[in-house]
């Protein structure tokens, strides 16, 4: 078996699916956290490929960028999906996370700079609520048609997981209310209700984001 | 799947042609994009370096009405979209997200990388591409609804110029690493259709500059004279985007 080593941030964030991944597939790994802010970071910067967390060692290959990893590690494990069509669908569900996000990440860059309320207020209507709109509307329209439960096919796939814990990461921040998103909430609750994952949700550290 | 000598590169590139043409027979694929480059343009390519024949929509940019009428049928209200028709079964599956679809394609074609280390490395400068994007949208945004010329500089050199920084100093050291000159492995893949396209655009809005990128330059000409595409880019339409 080869060794494993997931480098990133002591958060959540864009490691969690792939962390989720070993565990769901039992597979052991280093979970190498770096704490933010004590310079560990900036040191290492400029040797990861890209300048960039989290970065997976496997057997000294470094690979870079969250999505990259994660498709790399769900294919090797078995939930990337069950054929080309449904890995295409996993992958398209991912880049669409990865569109919102890239709206919600101003909000996040608005509040760590100290923005006024105003102008964070308008980020939130202008930028992030429409966003999240489409987003919503996008994974309902997938949910009401696949009977599993699953965004894709039979089973769980990283698709699963990442919108799973981006739900959740909204739901810190205020924007995912269960109430007003049934599907989406059995959706979050069907991938952390996963028996491989219980023990490590059980214990994992939580963070906002 | 490791080629020993170029000969067995050109007998499976000649297979996998045969295969493709059996196989149009029974599989229809459909690209609707807009017509422009913009994110189609690396499936677009990858049929043509592939051979396969496809029926490529072009939605005219301008043409407000077709595009809305369009959406609502879309699975995430966006382009491009995949449509493969299984002409026994006339079963149609929809594929949405560009990305998505050039991987798709890409492993369908063998043009995604030959391992999975290789395919994940693709994947990542294709991530990086598309975070950069992000930026470089700002400055089109700028463009296309007529900001002024103190604003269109204010955006490439605040927003464009650092996040481009970032982006060719990633691409530089992969090709530096890599006698290949391809970015990943020892063949062409789609991260080298994509990227090459990018800075086709990026070229178009000053932001690069061949003279000032030699690395850049040569590997952009590299990929523009690509035997299989070059008739394909010698009488597509001219686009900014």
């Amino acid at each position: 078996m080869p060794s494993y080593k997931l480098t990133y941030f002591d958060v959540r964030g864009l490691a969690e699916p792939s962390r989720l991944l070993f565990h769901l597939a039992g597979v052991p790994f280093e979970d190498n956290r770096i704490v933010f802010g004590d310079g560990t970071w900036e040191k290492m910067k400029d040797s990861t490929p890209f300048g960039q967390m989290p970065v997976l060692n496997v057997d000294g290959f470094e690979i870079p960028q969250s999505m990259a990893i994660a498709r790399f590690l769900a294919k090797k494990f078995g939930f990337a999906g069950k054929t080309p069509e449904e890995q295409a669908w996993v992958d398209a569900i991912v880049d669409q996370f990865k569109d919102f996000f890239g709206q919600f990440r101003q909000l996040i860059i608005a509040q760590r700079a100290g923005k006024s309320a105003d102008e964070i207020e308008k980020i939130i209507s202008e930028v992030v609520n429409p966003a999240r709109e489409t987003y919503f509307k996008a994974l309902n329209k997938i949910l009401e048609k696949n009977k599993s439960g699953f965004l894709v096919g039979d089973g769980i796939t990283f698709a699963d997981l990442v919108i799973a814990e981006n739900l959740l990461s909204l739901k810190n921040f205020g924007f995912f209310d269960a109430a007003k998103e049934p599907k989406l909430a059995a959706l979050k609750e069907k991938v952390f209700n996963q028996p491989s994952l219980k023990e490590y949700l059980a214990s994992r550290k939580e963070s906002q984001i | 799947m490791k080629y020993r000598t170029a000969h067995e590169r050109i007998i499976f590139n000649r297979l996998l042609q045969l295969y493709l043409h059996y196989r149009s027979a029974m599989i229809q694929y459909k690209l609707i994009y807009f017509d422009v480059r913009g994110l189609g343009e690396v499936s677009r390519q990858l049929f043509h370096l592939a051979g396969c024949e496809f029926e490529d929509v072009k939605i005219p940019r301008n043409d407000e009405q077709a595009w809305l009428e369009l959406k609502k049928s879309t699975p995430f209200g966006q382009l491009p979209i995949l449509k493969i028709l299984d002409a026994e079964s006339q079963n149609e599956i929809e594929i949405p997200q560009s990305s998505a679809i050039g991987r798709y394609l890409a492993n369908q074609f063998g043009y995604a990388g030959k391992t999975p280390e290789e395919k994940a490395m693709v994947d990542a400068v294709i991530d990086q591409f598309k975070d950069f994007l992000v930026s470089q949208k700002r400055l089109t945004l700028a463009v296309r609804t007529k900001k002024s010329e103190e604003e269109i500089n204010r955006v490439k050199e605040d927003i464009v110029t650092p996040a481009k920084d970032t982006y060719f100093k990633i691409l530089k050291k992969l090709l530096e690493n890599n006698s290949s000159g391809f970015l990943v492995g020892n063949d062409i893949t789609w991260a080298d259709l994509q990227i090459s396209d990018n800075l086709t655009t990026l070229d178009g809005l000053g932001i690069f500059v061949p003279s000032e990128e030699p690395i850049l330059a040569k590997f952009h000409e590299k990929i523009m004279n690509t035997p299989s595409l070059k008739t394909y880019f010698e009488q597509r339409p001219a686009s900014l985007l």
